[in-house]
């Protein structure tokens, strides 16, 4: 029983990354590599919130979404005024220089060695001990993260990114600060994955850089492809499929060291044939171009 | 209508040593159709892209009244009240026609995430009054009852009147449309001529690029004739249509 608790711990944060990824690449086109590090942000950030300054779990999260919101403004400033591909190689060269930082950075990190001891958080006096209570507080989380999407995307704001994805030169001539709007998709996206990575780093009790590195951004984007961008159920259908997809590899008696690489062969893949045959993904609104 | 002439004085804008704009000075009052035309290649396009921000002149201003506009981004032109019609019509694919509409209204309280969620209600409340407004702007240019339609849809002619919606909603004192009949079908052209003597009656600037010269000579108060990025002629559009060099050089008459 505790394996399904922890499956659905790790549905519940990757539901909850891809919804807020899919505000940035769904709904305002732009391709964001680096959703790993924002998630990496807020696994460190509140860590050390509550570890070294002694927040409480519930105000590290707000800290930690206030920071990551920051940092994607600076990274986004520069690079969101230029077209698509310097915005994929802005983010690019964001998640390579921020695992660095938290590899290099040992006196605040402890570099490669991580954090270990990592309190297990406490939510309106509840201790998330067990694998059941982190599971529901998980699934607690992904919701609020996805009905607060809901609220974004049905909002004017919403339509306004949408608008700004299909043709800025249009929005600006109708008296839209598209540079303002992207930044604040961009934002949003990185502040609410952060706070996935916080409940992340809670669960795991243990971080260290190699689970915030380009893989696993590439791995959040796949989620959003393969599920489908654009709408509510298309990212939550990639979040499943692709988190129990190498589960059931276990079960196919394939020995750990093939099983690993087979799940990168998996997804990539899957990524290949989805934007081959199927750009709109299992459940998506909108098809990449 | 607190409404102020737009005037371009002396402006040259010039690309790769070829001056597409020269020397040029225009300007088109609030209340009248202002018609421009001109052979292909005269700058009548540039001259938009100058006037709204998306390039800028190499020389000369840009002035709405007493401000001087020319340097400001394309969004604060668009916000000072200068609407643009591309001519390569530019609408929101993937949103529907309504969608499309409601994009165009200015002030919307719900396009700062904030007040979704704190003032759900005064959101809720504009968005009502803005739907309402966007459907009769969709009647108005002749796409009413197609409103939740996806906008990749629609033919040329269609895209380019569902564009007009959408300046109607933003509302501007001052109008710049880039050849708003090309592709549009006989019918709708009349009530287009009929729609844009309406706005400039109700004491808006209107600027027009257009080729079709019956409605020029249907819809404009006065005209411009540009040839080279220069003004080759000005006047009333009986006057310069009727003026025998320009039939003979441009008209081919």
């Amino acid at each position: 029983m505790t394996y399904v608790w922890h499956l659905g711990v790790m549905v519940s944060l990757y539901i909850a990354v891809a919804l807020s990824l899919n505000l940035v690449i769904g709904e305002s086109g732009l391709l964001s590599v680096c959703q790993a590090a924002f998630y990496g942000i807020g696994a460190y950030a509140s860590t050390l919130l509550v570890m070294k300054a002694h927040w409480s779990f519930g105000a590290s999260i707000i800290g930690t979404l206030v920071f990551a919101s920051l940092s994607a403004i600076c990274i986004g400033l520069p690079s969101l005024r230029l077209r698509g591909d310097y915005f994929v190689l802005a983010t690019l060269g964001f998640q390579i220089i921020l695992y660095s930082v938290l590899y290099n950075w040992a006196d605040l990190t402890n570099g490669p060695n991580g954090i270990p001891g990592i309190p297990p958080p406490r939510v309106f006096g509840i201790e998330l001990a067990s694998p059941y209570r982190y599971c529901t507080a998980s699934f607690a989380m992904a919701a609020v993260i996805g009905g607060f999407t809901l609220v974004i995307v049905r909002s004017p704001f919403g339509r306004l990114m949408q608008a700004v994805r299909d043709n800025e030169v249009a929005a600006a001539s109708l008296g839209k600060n598209w540079l303002l709007v992207r930044l604040t998709a961009f934002a949003i996206g990185a502040g609410l994955t952060a706070v996935a990575g916080a409940f992340y780093a809670g669960y795991a009790r243990y971080i260290d850089p190699t689970s915030f590195t380009v893989m696993e951004s590439i791995f959040m984007v796949s989620i959003v492809v393969v599920g489908g961008a654009g709408n509510f159920r298309g990212p939550a259908v990639g979040a499943v499929v692709l988190v129990l997809l190498p589960e059931g590899l276990r079960f196919l008696q394939i020995p750990e060291a093939i099983a690993a690489n087979l799940r990168q062969v998996v997804y990539g893949m899957a990524l290949v044939l989805f934007m081959l045959f199927r750009p709109k993904g299992i459940a998506g609104k909108y098809g990449f171009d | 209508m607190d409404n102020a002439p737009l005037r371009c004085v002396g402006l040259t804008k010039s690309f790769g040593g070829h001056r597409v704009i020269d020397d040029l000075t225009v300007s088109f009052e609030p209340g009248k159709v202002t018609a421009i035309v001109g052979p292909n290649g005269a700058g009548k396009s540039t001259l938009f892209h100058l006037m709204t921000g998306f390039l800028r002149p190499d020389k000369g201003d840009i002035w709405k009244g007493r401000r001087r506009i020319n340097g400001l981004r394309p969004f604060i032109v668009a916000r000072m009240g200068i609407g643009r019609l591309f001519q390569d019509v530019r609408i929101f694919e993937r949103l529907t026609l309504l969608e499309n509409v409601l994009v165009g209204f200015p002030n919307q309280s719900g396009e700062n995430p904030v007040w979704p969620f704190l003032l759900p209600h005064v959101v809720r409340r504009q968005e009502a009054a803005h739907l309402a407004a966007a459907e009769r702007w969709l009647d108005l240019v002749g796409l009413g009852g197609r409103s939740s339609g996806s906008a990749e849809e629609l033919s040329f002619g269609q895209r380019k009147l569902l564009a007009i919606a959408r300046l109607l909603a933003l509302g501007s004192e001052a109008l710049l449309l880039d050849e708003p009949t090309s592709g549009v079908g006989r019918g709708m052209i009349d009530s287009l001529v009929a729609l844009m003597k309406k706005l400039a009656r109700e004491g808006r600037t209107v600027a027009v690029i257009e080729h079709n010269m019956s409605v020029v000579a249907d819809c404009s108060d006065v005209m411009y004739f540009m040839d080279a990025g220069r003004v080759a002629a000005f006047g009333v559009p009986s006057e310069v249509l009727g003026n025998r060099s320009i039939r003979a050089t441009y008209l081919g008459l």
